[in-house]
């Protein structure tokens, strides 16, 4: 470098690549912090197409249900009682939480899992909760409701989508 | 360049950056190139920072089924638009070479849509045989729940 096949050292045919480096260096630093964005999602049941023949009145209600709704004024309830409201889920979460050690404790298991001894404890404890919430609402509302629930650990969450106001 | 405040022009203190930039130009091309498949679908503005979904890279398949709802009354089903009749049949197809465990529909909704258009889809594709959907959402960088956990 420095010396050309020319006759002095005056003129020397060199590019200045120092800023083309630091904008591919800029440009590569975007592209790499744009790549790896690892999708996440909610997984959720939804009820399979009713059979309108099908007679309701046969089936039991289980005791052990958990509805979590959300009313209009951004209010959730769990079951009837009330639980704070959309912007601050901490008290759903934490009464949640709270119902599922307990259940733990009096070992109430899913319907169908009393005697599955081989799956593990944990997966046999009843921890469904279903979602209801109206129509009119944001979505971005109801995603906040269910992440708090599956923060405090239910699985599965169910969206109910009949009968909604 | 090439001059230097030293005595002669033999001695050179200058880094040979050709083989850096050769290697910057192939990793920017990769990435330039790999970036659009990552981002397949429609932008929708999906909810964010939330704390618990669940990671699952089987969104990001060009097999899996995936229905965005940008905004109010727009469905697309992967990058096409559609309307909620030609959904179910769109759907059923994409659905019908997979196992029973696998039908899965992922859900990509606008935070600012209302509920009643998600449920609007969950009603088509529950006709088609599908108990279980995916609410896409981006959970919330590791670095930023550091920072914000003494707070709390």
């Amino acid at each position: 470098m420095g010396m050309s096949a020319g006759a002095g050292n005056r003129a020397v045919p060199y590019i200045n690549v120092t800023p083309l480096i630091d904008v591919l260096l800029v440009l590569l630093i975007i592209f790499m912090v744009v790549t790896p964005l690892k999708p996440s999602r909610f997984k959720a049941d939804i009820p399979t197409q009713r059979d309108p023949n099908e007679d309701v009145s046969k089936l039991k209600p289980n005791p052990l249900t958990l509805v979590v709704s959300i009313t209009t004024d951004l209010q959730i309830k769990l079951n009837q009682d009330l639980m704070g409201s959309v912007n601050d889920t901490s008290a759903l979460a934490a009464k949640l939480q709270q119902t599922f050690q307990q259940r733990k404790e009096q070992h109430a298991y899913k319907v169908g899992m009393e005697t599955a001894t081989s799956t593990p404890e944990d997966q046999r404890i009843e921890k469904t909760v279903f979602v209801k919430a109206p129509r009119a609402l944001k979505y971005g509302d109801v995603v906040k409701v269910i992440d708090a629930i599956k923060g405090a650990g239910a699985s599965p969450v169910g969206l109910q989508v009949d009968d909604l106001p | 360049m090439g001059m230097q405040a030293g005595g002669g022009d033999h001695l050179q203190s200058e880094i040979n950056v050709t083989p850096m930039v050769d290697i910057m130009l192939v990793l920017l091309i990769i990435f330039m190139v790999v970036t659009p498949f990552l981002q397949q679908g429609i932008t929708v503005a999906i909810p964010r920072d939330l704390k618990n979904p669940d990671e699952d890279q089987a969104i990001n398949k060009e097999t899996s089924v995936i229905i965005s709802v940008p905004n109010d009354n727009e469905y697309y089903l992967g990058k096409k638009k559609v309307n909620l009749d030609d959904l179910k049949s769109a759907v059923e197809k994409a659905l019908a070479n997979k196992k029973e465990e696998d039908k899965i529909v992922y859900i990509k909704s606008g935070v600012n849509v209302s509920y009643g258009e998600v449920v609007k889809v969950i009603n088509a594709v529950r006709e088609k045989g599908v108990d279980k959907i995916g609410l896409v959402a981006d959970r919330k960088k590791k670095g930023a729940t550091a920072a914000a956990a003494p707070a709390t």
